[in-house]
């Protein structure tokens, strides 16, 4: 009798220990709740689609991840839990995170000069890695994809003057402002990160790199990322992976860095992607930028991008309406997939309704 | 009096629109290749990377400019659109690496 008292602290801590769910070839799973809240968010991201005009909400894929288990997953289109998705500008959050293993390995540092290393940048010789991860190179740049081709920077440097060689094209654009000065969102800043990758781990680990630092130990085994024809990862754009793949990234990113007892993305690399950039001026963008991740705060308390979503609330957005949401005060993570033609899709109402739906529910 | 003024304005036109051409000369040439450029990157990638439906395919490249000439080769995974003039070609490099543009 006396001999199981003391077991008691033991098997406590065996099922402290339990309670934390990690994925592992599959997503452990939680009853979806049913309710008005749950039919709310579905009438939201699920309305009836339609393929010919292509407009309104048109949402491919939407699954919730709670506290490390899957309580809610629904495709529609063509796509399915086994589709890697095009993640279009999720990528270039995705790489911030492949940096964040190069940063644990401390290959470099943020107050870097970015020419260090990427030659090709020394006419610019103030620019820091820092100022590209905070989408503030100076360069001058134009982000636009549909609207106005003929002088977007981004369709030129995708599928014309720039396809060879993303990263050299974007070297070759005029300086605008100061670098780190002023917040101007640009494909061209991460594809100068894809391309100082290549020196920062070395051009004989680049090519496998993704993988082995990041989509490997998290147990992603289906992940597409295209490069251009000299070997740079397309990090602005082009990397695909299914829904329930990249929500083991925005699962790693609420747990600050951590996937199991590892800790594979350090936890001030995380904090950076998380810190306001001190120049963002209200209305430059949708969202907040930090270290090439969104945020739903900036460093003046007035702006909240997503008023109906926690504060702590980041992301990475993409093109078409791709999104991966973190809510750690809420423990969730959220991707949604989608094929939004018209911008009619809002993160913040997407965001309340999953809040409303799945915040504050008891774990059974 | 009336048709000198006219023609006055006609030059200012034609030399405002001559400068406009001479300062996006760059971009003018390679405008036109945007349309075959883009549906035969994005075609191959729908395709051969997410793995959907062909005809599935075609209408998520569609794009308001038309194209004029489209060819799938599926043994080489390789896309070759023409359009506004201009023709490029993706093509399927391996399961990590997706599509490029040729």
């Amino acid at each position: 009798m006396s001999k199981g008292w003391f077991l008691i602290p033991f098997l406590l801590l065996t099922l402290g220990a339990h309670a934390e769910d990690w994925p592992g070839e599959q997503w452990p799973t939680a009853p979806t709740p049913t309710g008005p809240a749950i039919e709310a968010l579905e009438q939201y991201a699920f309305p009836s689609r339609d393929e010919a005009t292509r407009q309104g909400i048109r949402t491919d894929a939407l699954l919730v991840i709670q506290d490390g288990r899957l309580v809610y997953e629904r495709y529609a289109g063509p796509t399915t839990a086994q589709t890697p998705h095009l993640t279009w500008s999720i990528s270039k959050s995705l790489l911030a995170t492949v940096f964040g293993v190069a940063y644990g390995e401390k290959r470099f540092a943020l107050d870097d000069p970015a020419a260090k290393y990427y030659p090709p940048l020394s006419r610019h010789p103030g620019l820091t890695l820092a100022d590209l991860f905070h989408w503030a190179s100076g360069l001058d740049w134009q982000e636009d994809y549909e609207y106005a081709p003929l002088n977007s920077s981004v369709v030129a440097m995708l599928y014309t003057r720039g396809r060879r060689d993303m990263a050299g094209f974007t070297a070759e654009h005029e300086s605008a402002a100061p670098p780190g000065q002023a917040f101007r969102y640009s494909s061209g800043d991460s594809n100068l990160l894809a391309a100082a990758l290549k020196n920062i781990v070395g051009p004989a680990r680049y090519p496998d790199y993704p993988w082995t630092a990041l989509f490997e130990p998290l147990g992603i085994r289906h992940a597409t990322w295209e490069t251009d024809a000299s070997g740079t990862f397309v990090g602005s754009s082009y990397a695909y992976l299914t829904a329930r793949d990249l929500a083991r990234v925005g699962l790693l990113m609420q747990r600050d860095g951590r996937w199991g007892e590892r800790q594979l993305v350090p936890k001030q690399w995380i904090a950076f992607n998380r810190e306001p950039f001190a120049h963002f001026q209200a209305g430059q963008d949708e969202a907040v930028p930090g270290g090439h991740w969104w945020l739903n705060r900036a460093v003046d308390p007035a702006i909240r991008p997503w008023p109906d979503a926690p504060p702590d609330t980041f992301a990475a957005l993409g093109h078409w309406g791709q999104a991966l949401y973190i809510i750690p005060s809420a423990k969730l993570v959220i991707v949604r997939y989608g094929d939004d033609r018209d911008g009619s899709y809002r993160h913040n109402e997407l965001l309340e309704r999953t809040m409303a739906a799945f915040a504050g529910r008891v774990q059974p | 009096m009336r048709r000198s003024a006219l023609l006055a304005l006609l030059s200012v036109l034609f030399v405002a629109l001559f400068s406009w051409v001479w300062l996006e000369r760059v971009a003018l040439r390679a405008f036109p290749d945007i349309i075959s450029a883009y549906t035969a990157k994005e075609y191959c990638s729908c395709r051969y990377v997410m793995e959907q439906p062909a005809d599935y395919c075609h209408g998520y490249v569609k794009q308001s400019v038309p194209i004029s000439d489209f060819l799938e080769t599926p043994e080489a995974k390789r896309i070759t659109v023409s359009g506004l003039g201009r023709s490029h070609s993706a093509r399927w490099m391996g399961a990590r690496q997706g599509c490029r543009l040729e």
